[in-house]
């Protein structure tokens, strides 16, 4: 059964970070319901990407690690979205 | 080209064009230190680099124009993700100013590759170069290794700009497994104790130079080891505790007996479809221990009861005092018995048969006796890379190349090429069907110009044998476009002046062989083979493992 995900991924501010994460959410055929990104460090050149989707517990376990083993990537987390705790207020 | 020297380049596979011509003027002033090979196609440039990678200690180094030239290489990129091969790949790219306005000889090649590179970078300024550089070069052999590809705009090649040699370390995040050293006690305690041990490796023992510490673990624990398709020259054929090749068309015993042990530890092998067959059917009574270098690929397609985070060589350094002397006599009269079996009804007839077509099992068989198990094999992709397989007796390390996870025809010839750059001493025997040479020939023009010792062997069946073999099993014999008109391929090897021979008697096949291994460069054989062979055993599509067939 499908839930709702949040991944919370760090990663270096460079161009092509979300492509490339988008690119594994693709190939599953996974929709983004709602994404926010913010530069975090300037110094050190971090940012900070917040995704929602849908998928199963099983799939996500793995795409996760997919998701980190990105070399731009540093950090890369998700928690399953709670009914009262929306995307919005996360943000 | 300083920052290309520092990272030990002396070769480079490529295609000039518009877009890097500045680049190839640089290069002519390294004409001494840095061997350029013109390749035809730029997919061949890709594969080349690959090839030169599995036999070199460095990543092979491929350079293309813009657009087309870039494009071209997709195939050969896609095929390095798939098998782990560390390749640079060097794109040109039309100006800065003009970069999305779709400029001539315009490709947005970082959007096209980057979801089948590890990493990929624009650069727009030449001070950005050397750092790239190294940092590439780090990418691509750290950890798994993999494709990794530069593009830069005409202006950075143009711009002038001081040296740096300064290049810091690239520090790439590392994992640290804070149960790392339990798990290891963990898994020798699971292995120690089983009655029915297996160990499955595949290509990360020859990428961790892993393969002295994986023969004296099986030796010391007495274990059954049976390999995956680009593992198999990670252990001699010979070894008696290597027990063959797993998957679609791999050996009875090792598929038969994956669901008959109680522990199965998998090493640098990433449980493959084409491993594991009907994945919910996959040694269900094991316990199954994981050790892979990519953290993603654990708990990815099999759960296991341990998934160890490591590099093969590490790994196995550890665990060998862990290990207790232990034989399984039994255990491994089990696999003698059922290849034993699949010798009687499968290889005595295809590698000794008495009438009739020849055989690529023959062939394959003379060519192993001729080189005594010790030339590299470089297959391409179809029925004769299955026979190659199972019937070339590898005896030294990386001797076995070819196109695993993609599947990519007309990989053999350019890669072929690579290889022999690698390792001049080699004996390089490329085996190709007559489908998959169609696909890269051109690639001979290299070899002519190269002046390279290449031994090429067509295995040539008129037909796509590994697609016509589906349609007779499991599409009712509709045999759909699967016959091939071909062309004279002794008339096209005279073109390119490289000697050849037409082999449609078995008695020739000897003679001829011995006449091509004395020859001093490189020679072809278009040897004609039965059109109609089919390779046993096989798992058919969506079986279980221990369903294999052998006929």
């Amino acid at each position: 059964m499908h839930m709702r995900y949040t991944l919370i991924i760090k990663s270096e501010n460079v161009p092509g970070t979300l492509y490339r994460i988008a690119g594994l959410l693709l190939r599953k055929k996974i929709n983004i319901e709602n994404l926010y990104v913010k530069r975090v460090d300037q110094k050190r050149h971090t940012s900070h990407f917040i995704i929602e989707i849908f998928l199963s517990p099983h799939l996500m376990a793995k795409l996760i690690k997919q998701i980190d083993r990105a070399v731009e990537v540093t950090h890369a987390e998700y928690h399953r979205t709670s009914s009262q705790k929306r995307f919005v207020r996360s943000v | 080209m300083k920052s290309l020297l520092r990272e030990g380049v002396d070769t480079i596979f490529g295609y000039p064009g518009g877009a890097i011509m500045p680049v190839y003027d640089a290069l002519y002033d390294y004409k001494d230190s840095i061997r350029h090979v013109l390749v035809r196609h730029e997919q061949g440039a890709a594969h080349a680099a690959e090839g030169y990678s599995w036999l070199g200690d460095k990543p092979g180094v491929c350079m293309v124009t813009s657009g087309p030239g870039a494009t071209n290489l997709v195939t050969g990129i896609t095929n390095a993700m798939c098998d782990s091969t560390p390749i640079v790949c060097i794109t040109g790219q039309v100006v800065t100013t003009a970069l999305g306005t779709d400029a001539f000889q315009e490709a947005p090649i970082i959007g096209i590759v980057t979801p089948v590179t590890k990493w990929c970078y624009q650069i727009t300024n030449a001070a950005e170069i050397s750092h790239i550089v190294a940092k590439a070069f780090h990418i691509a052999t750290s950890g798994r290794k993999g494709p990794v590809l530069i593009d830069i705009t005409k202006d950075a090649q143009l711009e002038l700009c001081e040296y740096d040699d300064s290049v810091q370390k690239v520090a790439l995040k590392s994992r640290h497994d804070p149960h790392y050293q339990k798990k290891l006690k963990r898994a020798a305690a699971l292995l120690n104790n089983a009655k029915r041990p297996y160990v499955l490796f595949g290509h990360g023992i020859a990428l961790g130079n892993a393969e002295s510490e994986l023969a004296q673990f099986i030796e010391k624990g007495g274990f059954p080891a049976a390999s995956t398709l680009l593992g198999l020259s990670s252990l001699p054929k010979s070894h008696p505790l290597h027990m063959g090749m797993l998957g679609m068309h791999g050996n009875y015993g090792p598929n038969k007996l994956t669901n008959k042990a109680d522990v199965i530890l998998a090493i640098g092998m990433r449980f493959d479809d084409r491993v594991t067959g009907k994945i919910s059917a996959y040694a269900p009574q094991a316990k199954i221990i994981h050790v892979d270098i990519d953290h993603a690929e654990l708990d990815k397609v099999i759960p296991t009861s341990i998934a160890i985070h490591a590099d093969a060589k590490e790994f196995l350094t550890q665990l060998l005092p862990l290990i207790k002397l232990r034989k399984h006599n039994e255990w491994l009269k089990a696999f003698r018995k059922l290849n034993e079996e699949e010798k009687t009804v499968v290889a005595d007839a295809e590698l000794h048969p008495k009438s009739g077509e020849i055989s690529m099992a023959e062939v394959i068989r003379l060519v192993s006796e001729k080189t005594k198990g010790k030339a590299v094999i470089v297959a391409d992709v179809g029925q004769h890379q299955m026979v190659a397989a199972r019937y070339y007796g590898f005896e030294t390390r990386n001797s076995y190349i070819t196109s695993g996870g993609l599947g990519t025809m007309g990989f053999a010839l350019p890669a072929s090429v690579g290889a022999k750059i690698a390792g001049p001493q080699r004996e390089i025997v490329a085996i190709i069907g007559d489908g998959s040479f169609q696909m890269t020939l051109q690639e001979l023009g290299t070899i002519m110009q190269e002046k390279l010792s290449i031994k090429i062997i067509i295995l040539n069946n008129r037909h796509l044998g590994m697609v016509r073999q589906w349609q007779e099993m499991f599409f009712e014999k509709r045999y759909s476009s699967v016959h091939m008109e071909n062309p004279n391929f002794n008339k096209i090897a005279d073109a390119y002046s490289i000697p050849n021979e037409l082999i449609q008697d078995r008695k020739e096949i000897a003679p001829a062989l011995d006449r091509m291994f004395k020859a001093k460069g490189s020679y072809l054989l278009d040897i004609m083979v039965k059109k109609d062979e089919n390779v046993f055993p096989i798992i058919p599509n969506g079986a279980a493992v221990d369903e294999i067939r052998l006929q």
